[in-house]
């Protein structure tokens, strides 16, 4: 089976700042992938490479096949959906209004059909009541649920989540994973920045540790947060798990 | 908020009060004439020096009066209200003596010289002969002077007629082929056109004949009367003759003297008053406010002023419109990742920011057309105004722009966006909500800059007040109603913008923002 998304040779510094050093992975179709590691150790930089938002230093992104450039990044942006730590929601305009911006300018979708797409993605993340609602006017976790089905309106085939539930009070965060596990269970193929072990172990078929630019250990979950290989995948578990 | 300006201008009015009374001058010691040092050979500024004819026979009457002469310098507008408000003793400029100006309350010494209004055309300009020539075409002339009652009284309609603050602005407006001609008075034009401006010339004889003099306030004919005394004194004793072969560049004649003496009565007649009486004066009174706000001279006002206000409304507003798109197409320029783009809109900025608007009115109207671009007063003033408006403007945006978080550009490119759409669809609404209060404040400073277009001889708003205040009547009075339109102009924008901020409010405020950035923090 060949990879959607393959990640070769990846390298991105900041200035002298190396912080990508070397990045090799490839992820299946409906594979569901958690990205862990300390803070610092380039995870968002990874993703946002992923989509082009940062530009790699060297190395390359494919998608089916084809190398991500400058030329076609557009169009690869929109197979690729991103869900941000601190949502970015545009807050001049209301939840569905979020959701129906892109189909409409970038698909050409008409007003009417991606209102109506966007009333059921609205209610497939549970939030069929507020679609008339500004972001300002939402808790946390029911704006991260509307960035879901926003970045969902485009029909892409792979998801980004950059710590999606880190910037939420503790009792929101449950409600984000369980729009995501039915994301995961319905087949989508994601990639996902955690610091959920609970969500990793449960939902993710692989876990990869991200240690100062590198991919230190990977593997299925029971193997890589029950019996870690490496010393640091351990320190960092037991820095996590403790808190 | 009117009722408490007014008292703080009654206030400053009292103390102010000058209003050059015989005791007061002696006791201060300085007898003060205003003027418009922009007026050779009368008066003009040289290496800083004010000099000029009218300053050597003013400095010889405080001399004969046992007094320090000071000259304060004045846009013309601003001379003979000044005396009004007791800010001089004396107006000295090349005054005309008019029955108007006497009935206004005016007083004016005896005639210290002849002149007269003269036509000055392009050189070789046949079209124009003579005064019934100017009838239909356009004839610059200073602003409230005599030379703009002669061009009037030809029946010149006064569309046709540019009104400028200085001589040398008429006179370069004919250069640039705008006005065909203009008028003034003889012995200033005669020294003007010998300095500069080859390409104009005098048409024949002065066509209304005039003779000047110095004036003071109604309530100060003692003043003209000892001024009389020395004016007269120095016709015989010979200073007179030396001050008029200095700066006439021509001999005193017998001729001049005579008709000088024949046109005695054009001065106003005051009593005699001999020089010994100054010491015995007594010690002055004090004296209390003299401010009070005249009904009826705001009232005559009005119709004029409304007309003024329009003119100001269709300058602000024309402008704004074109300078808001131009600054926003200058903003996405200077954050623009193209150089040479980014470079064209910083040196704009930077030049615009960095140059008074007045001289940009001044380059717009009077360098344009010397390289072939013509341009009416009305649109040199939008253009100008807009270009400002455009720079200042073109900041508020980028400050705007560059304050809206980074992540909402990501959230729209990484949704396939191009930069374009990203922008017109997601950056640029919030933009534009983030930046109305301080546009508003670019509008409402745009509103009272345009008063600076005045000098390209458009009557807005506070040109029409000048106006009103110089053709006399109660300046004070004037510029408080002046005051009132320009309130009346801005209160209710501000007010508008206040609504709009407050409707928007919940939107730009997410409720659990504050939070948000701690836990991210962390
Ligand atoms: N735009 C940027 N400019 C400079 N340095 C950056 C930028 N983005 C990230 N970095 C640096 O890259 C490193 C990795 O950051 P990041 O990818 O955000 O890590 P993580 O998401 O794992 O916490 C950090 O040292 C960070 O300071
Ligand atoms: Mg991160």
């Amino acid at each position: 089976m060949s990879a959607l998304l393959s990640i070769k040779n990846l390298y991105k510094s900041f200035g002298r700042n190396e912080v990508l050093k070397g990045i090799d992975l490839e992820v299946a179709e409906g594979e569901v992938v958690a990205l862990i590691g300390a803070s610092g150790s380039g995870k968002s930089t990874l993703l946002r490479c992923v989509n082009r938002l940062e530009i790699p230093t060297s190395g390359e992104v494919e998608f089916r096949g084809e190398p991500i450039t400058a030329a076609n990044a557009n169009a690869v942006r929109r197979e690729i959906g991103m869900v941000f730590q601190r949502f970015n929601l545009f807050p001049h305009i209301t939840a569905i209004e979020n959701i129906s911006l892109a189909p409409i300018k970038v698909l050409g979708t008409s007003a009417n059909e991606a209102k109506a797409q966007a009333t059921a993605l609205l209610e497939q993340v549970k939030l069929g009541a507020k679609a008339d609602a500004y972001p300002g006017e939402l808790s946390g976790g029911q704006q991260q649920r509307v960035a879901i089905a926003r970045a969902l309106g485009l029909k892409p085939k792979v998801m980004l989540f950059d710590e999606p539930t880190s910037a939420l009070d503790p009792e929101l965060v449950g409600e984000v994973l369980e729009v995501m596990r039915d994301l995961a269970k319905s087949g989508m193929t994601m990639i996902v920045a955690t610091h959920e072990m609970g969500f990793a172990r449960e939902v993710a078929n692989r876990v990869i540790f991200l240690d100062s630019g590198r991919i230190l250990e990977e593997g299925p979950p029971e193997q890589v947060l029950g019996s870690p290989k490496q010393e640091r995948t351990r320190e960092f578990l037991a820095r996590v798990l403790n808190k | 908020m009117l009722a408490g300006l007014a008292l703080a201008w009654a206030g400053l009015a009292s103390v102010a009060v000058a209003q050059g009374s015989l005791p007061q001058i002696k006791q201060r010691g300085e007898l003060i004439f205003a003027t418009d040092p922009t007026y050779p050979p009368f008066e003009y500024m040289e290496k800083a020096q004010m000099i000029g004819f009218d300053v050597d026979i003013g400095n010889e009457i405080a001399k004969d009066l046992g007094l320090k002469a000071k000259w304060i310098g004045l846009e013309w507008a601003g001379v003979l209200g000044s005396l009004e408000s007791g800010k001089c003793d004396l107006a000295m400029a090349g005054i005309t003596i008019t029955a108007e100006r006497k009935g206004k309350g005016y007083v004016f010494s005896r005639p210290y010289l002849l002149s007269g209004q003269e036509i000055v055309r392009r050189k070789g300009d046949t079209r124009i002969n003579g005064p019934k020539d100017l009838v239909n075409k356009i004839v610059a002339v200073q602003q409230e002077t005599t030379g703009q009652f002669a061009v009037a009284k030809l029946g010149v309609p006064k569309d046709h007629m540019l009104r400028f603050d200085q001589v040398q602005d008429g006179l370069m407006d004919v250069r640039n082929k705008r006005s065909d001609a203009t008028v003034g008075d003889l012995p200033t034009l005669k020294a003007i056109l010998q300095k500069g401006f080859p390409e104009l010339e005098l048409v024949g004889e002065p066509f209304v004949k005039e003779t000047l003099g110095i004036v003071a306030w109604k309530n100060n004919p003692e003043l003209v009367g000892l001024v009389n005394r020395s004016l007269n004194q120095m016709m015989v004793d010979g200073r007179y003759a030396v001050a008029y072969k200095k700066w006439f560049g021509e001999p005193l004649t017998a001729k001049i003297v005579g008709e000088l003496e024949n046109r005695k009565s054009d001065g106003s007649p005051v009593p005699d008053v001999p020089i010994a009486a100054m010491k015995e004066l007594p010690q002055p009174k004090v004296t209390g406010s003299s401010f009070s706000f005249r009904w009826e001279v705001a009232g005559a006002a009005i119709p004029q002023l409304i007309k003024g206000a329009e003119l100001t409304l269709a300058l602000t507003l024309l402008s704004l419109l074109i300078g808001t798109p131009t600054g926003l197409i200058f903003a996405l320029m200077r954050i623009s990742p193209v150089k040479p783009l980014n470079w064209i809109a910083t040196v704009y900025v930077e030049i615009v920011r960095g140059t008074p608007l007045l001289m940009q009115i001044y380059v717009i109207y009077f360098v344009l057309p010397a390289v072939g671009v013509e341009l009416s007063s009305f649109v040199a003033g939008v253009l100008a105004l807009s270009l400002n408006a455009a720079a200042y403007i073109s900041e508020i945006f980028r400050a705007g722009i560059e304050s809206i978080d980074s992540g909402q550009m990501e959230a729209a490119r990484s949704l396939g966006m191009d930069y374009r759409v990203a922008m017109v669809n997601v950056i640029l609404p919030q933009t534009v909500r983030r930046v109305l209060p301080p546009l508003t404040n670019e509008a409402v400073a745009l509103l009272k800059d345009s008063s600076l277009v005045s000098v390209v001889a458009l009557a807005e708003l506070m040109r029409m007040g000048k106006e009103i205040a110089t053709n006399g009547g109660s300046p004070t009075t004037v510029y408080l109603t002046v005051a009132v339109f320009y309130l009346a102009m801005t209160l209710p924008l501000t007010w508008l913008v206040r609504r709009l901020e407050a409707k928007w409010q919940p939107i730009s405020r997410p409720r659990d923002g504050a939070r948000r950035l701690k836990r991210v923090a962390a």
